[in-house]
């Protein structure tokens, strides 16, 4: 399996064909890999971990059934391979609750759901850019 | 025995009971109840028999018995004082017929500790008047009410007795005495209605005629007979009824004009309710039967006054609490407690005998009857709560106490007030008016005092009888313990009704509480649920247009529209959303300098709205307290419709100003718009209402909404004035103060 650019925990399946469409329109070298709920997120960061296909950058819709993406998200924090990784929270509630929780619980950012497929685009493009750039120029 | 000098100082503690000297119309021998030796003597005995009173002293009784004997042999007097000291009672004995010279006498015997008191009286009465006090008994007893009840047992004791007066003298709460009923020979003067003074009757006089029911003074000008005693021990002479009388007592009535006086205790529930007063204009002896039929009376009059005296006082408590139940019944019913308290046929006023009755509660000032006048009330309340240490405070002489009462005394020269609370300043106040302008007196109640020979102040009883009225002022009917067992009963019931509101106020706002909560989650759902597909409706369009270049311009448009529709969607759920905020919000109090925030204000406005810099004009600033995030959203909210609103107009204008006005400082924002048509004032801060004269422009109906929920929540207040097509002005004002904020 290839290395994910990015990994993406989200529910809702329009939102999985936003975000694939996006993606491919910003590079269409990028790799998007999606989880549609906690389970299966879980499942698919235990498989990164094992075959060292830790992805590039992590997306976590915050609400998702049973496992939220919180919890996701501390999860990922404990372990040590994804130490660095970047997790950014993705959500469409903008309550600063549940800003301050993310950032407690570990995440890189907060982004508030785009409304609008431009929008998508461009948020796609500015996360990429900073967030790969960040990460190259880390290592 | 220590000589007693009566002087003005001790006429008080005068020992009337031990004088020492009896009434000289008959004669006493005193006998030790153990060694059955006699005691004392009165001095007048060798006028009946052949014996001198100081040689009998410290015999045996029965040398007295021997002599008796040689008179009448019937006699047995040792038995006849061991079978009353069996009985520890006399009652069955008394009066036992002796001939005594060859003249008939009672024997009355009594005992007072360990001395047995032998009273010798003569018979003057022939004929038999049991029967006669009988027919008086049931003659009394027809009487109706207490007035006619009094009159004819005055007039039946007249009758039985025969003197030229028979008052009945009632004692007031003070002590003084007046004049209730009265039967009397035509020729005199009537005392009917006057007024004695309390010393008239000192207090230990008091007590001997509640352990003495009657009392006779047989004849003022007769030289009273020492008691000769063994011992210098006083022989108490409290149950005697030939107890010679007070000097004072003699002088009292000389000068009245009296030769005989007799006196029946009237007694209620076990205290002296008051006397029937017997006088006679020349010396008038009683026969002991004929006393004791006035005493039965006295005592039949006695029960009858205390049970009509207790059902009229029963039928005042069951009127009182018939007006308790009403008021408590309206208190249920009625949502406002003013109105249940005064507003029905029955009122507060109805708990009393007062004559007007004032109820402060919730800062307001509610008079009923005949009351003094709202600012009089008021300042009399202030008062009252300074002074009141217990919940409830009467007085029936109010000017004398709080000065200023003096000038509304025809109204309230009585007061009872009771506490509702002190806190809220609230309580309810009766009021009566002043009640008797005028006492008649018997004669001027103030003892004079004579200084004798010596220059040495003596006490002499008063010598004028004429009538003599005094003024009496400040002075109300007294507030009877019934009115005001009354009153606290309804301060229960209104106090439980209080609070029974207070706990209905409190579960009402639990639910409201609730309500709210589940609003704000409602809120927050929508928020969630709804944003989300509506984000996806417009990307999908989005998409739409991006991924078929080939669609033509009318479905392009289409498309372009779902996305429009989408927006406003999406602005509609932030509103709402801002509005919950509100609501939930912890409000950050804090003075908030105003001049600085405004301009920040007017110029996001004018950025947003792409509007000149003449158009927002501010004036005064004062400093408002409040929150800063709240307080910019209500005057970006009012600032921001102002300027949207007079868009239209070629010159448009907003102007701010604030000013101080009291205990708020109130912001003005007004502008030259299309105005707001008055008659739906109170929509305009309702949800989601837009008038009708402002389609074309864009609004949510939300804005107003958040700016009263705002100015709400800072306990403030939002109003505006409009005239349709020439402008708007609205106002916010703020409480100036933190405390005045809860």
């Amino acid at each position: 399996m290839k290395t994910p650019d990015i990994f993406y925990v989200e529910d809702d399946p329009d939102y999985v064909f936003f975000m694939e469409n996006a993606v491919q329109e910003v590079g269409d070298n990028l790799i998007l890999t999606v989880a549609a709920d906690g389970q299966e997120a879980i499942r698919s960061l235990r498989k990164f971990v094992e075959e060292h296909t830790i992805p590039k950058l992590i997306l976590l819709d915050l609400n998702l059934p049973n496992i939220s993406g919180l919890d996701i998200l501390r999860f990922i924090r404990e372990i040590p391979a994804m130490k660095t990784v970047p997790v950014l929270l993705f959500s469409t509630s903008d309550s600063p609750k549940d800003v301050r929780a993310s950032i407690e619980f570990g995440a890189n950012a907060y982004v508030t759901k785009p409304d609008g497929y431009d929008k998508l685009l461009q948020c796609v493009d500015s996360v990429q850019k900073f967030w790969f750039n960040h990460h190259l120029h880390v290592n | 025995m220590t000589t007693f000098t009566v002087d003005l100082s001790n006429c008080d503690r005068e020992p009337i009971q031990i004088p020492g000297k009896i009434q000289p119309h008959g004669f006493v021998v005193a006998v030790d109840k153990k060694s059955m030796t006699i005691t004392a003597v009165s001095a007048n005995l060798h006028n009946w028999l052949p014996a001198d009173a100081a040689s009998m002293t410290g015999k045996p009784l029965s040398v007295f018995e021997h002599l008796l004997n040689e008179q009448d042999e019937n006699l047995s007097l040792g038995q006849l004082l061991q079978l009353g000291l069996q009985r520890q009672n006399f009652d069955a004995i008394n009066p036992h017929g002796i001939t005594v010279g060859g003249t008939s006498f009672y024997l009355i015997v009594s005992m007072h500790e360990d001395v047995v008191l032998l009273e010798f009286e003569p018979v003057s009465l022939d004929y038999d008047i049991q029967s006669s006090v009988g027919r008086s008994a049931s003659a009394m007893l027809g009487g109706k009410n207490l007035q006619t009840l009094l009159q004819s047992a005055a007039t039946e004791i007249k009758r039985i007795i025969g003197y030229d007066r028979v008052m009945i003298y009632k004692f007031l709460e003070d002590g003084h005495g007046e004049v209730v009923a009265e039967d009397k020979e035509d020729q005199l003067e009537p005392f009917f209605g006057l007024h004695y003074p309390a010393s008239d009757i000192p207090k230990q006089a008091r007590a001997l005629y509640k352990l003495n029911l009657t009392r006779l003074i047989a004849d003022v000008n007769a030289s009273d007979a020492a008691l000769l005693a063994v011992s210098s021990e006083p022989i108490d002479l409290t149950y005697s009824q030939l107890r010679a009388v007070s000097p004072i007592h003699i002088q009292y009535l000389k000068n009245m004009g009296v030769a005989s006086s007799f006196s029946i205790s009237l007694i209620t529930h076990g205290e002296l309710w008051g006397l029937v007063a017997c006088h006679n204009y020349s010396p008038k002896y009683i026969d002991y039967k004929a006393r004791e039929g006035s005493k039965l009376l006295g005592q039949i009059l006695s029960s009858a006054l205390e049970y009509r005296q207790d059902e009229e006082d029963a039928d005042k408590v069951a009127a009182f609490k018939e007006s308790t139940a009403f008021l408590s019944a309206h208190l249920t019913k009625d949502k406002n407690l003013i109105d249940a308290l005064t507003s029905h046929s029955r009122t507060l006023l109805d708990c009393t005998l007062a004559g007007g009755a004032a109820l402060l509660f919730e800062n307001t000032l509610t008079l009923i009857g005949q009351t003094p006048s709202e600012a009089e009330v008021t300042a009399l309340a202030a008062w009252l709560k300074q002074n009141m240490a217990d919940s409830i405070y009467h007085t029936h002489q109010l000017p004398e106490v709080f000065k200023s009462a003096a000038a509304y005394k025809d109204t309230a020269a009585g007061v009872l007030a009771c506490l509702i609370s002190r806190e809220l300043n609230e309580m309810m106040i009766w009021f009566k008016p002043e009640r008797i302008t005028q006492v008649q007196w018997a004669g001027n109640p103030e003892k004079p005092a004579e200084p004798d020979a010596d220059g040495v102040l003596q006490l002499s009883p008063r010598k004028s009888f004429d009538s003599w009225t005094q003024q009496v002022n400040n002075t109300s009917a007294r507030w009877t313990p019934e009115e005001i067992t009354s009153v606290l009963a309804l301060r229960e019931i209104v106090i439980a009704d209080i609070n029974n509101k207070a706990t209905a106020i409190r579960t009402l706002n639990e639910k409201l509480q609730a309500a709210y909560e589940e609003l704000d989650t409602f809120s927050y759902t929508i928020s969630h649920d709804l944003r989300t597909p509506i984000t996806s409706v417009r990307t999908y369009a989005e998409m739409l247009l991006k991924t078929n270049p080939q669609f033509d311009t009318s479905s392009k448009k289409m498309v372009e529209r779902i996305i429009a529709g989408t927006d406003k969607m999406n602005f509609l759920i932030r509103e709402v959303l801002n509005l919950s905020k509100v609501g939930r919000a912890e409000i950050d109090m804090a003075e908030v300098n105003m001049g600085p925030l405004l301009q920040e204000i007017a110029a996001e406005i004018r950025a947003a709205m792409k509007t000149g810099e003449q158009t927002i004009e501010i004036g005064n600033t004062p400093a408002l307290r409040g929150d800063r995030t709240m307080l910019s959203q209500v005057f970006s909210n009012i600032i921001g419709n102002g300027v949207k609103y007079s868009s239209k107009n070629p010159a448009p204008k907003v102007r701010v100003n604030g000013e101080i006005q009291g205990a708020e400082t109130i912001y003005s924002i007004s502008d030259n718009g299309i105005g707001i048509d008055i008659s739906y004032y109170e929509r305009v801060f309702e949800l989601f209402k837009r008038m009708d004269n402002v389609q074309d422009i864009d609004g949510t109906g939300v804005g107003l909404a958040i700016v009263k929920r705002i100015v709400e929540r800072h306990q403030g207040r939002v109003w505006f004035e409009s005239k349709l097509g020439s402008g708007t002005t609205f106002f916010v004002a703020f409480r100036n103060r933190q405390e005045d904020i809860q």
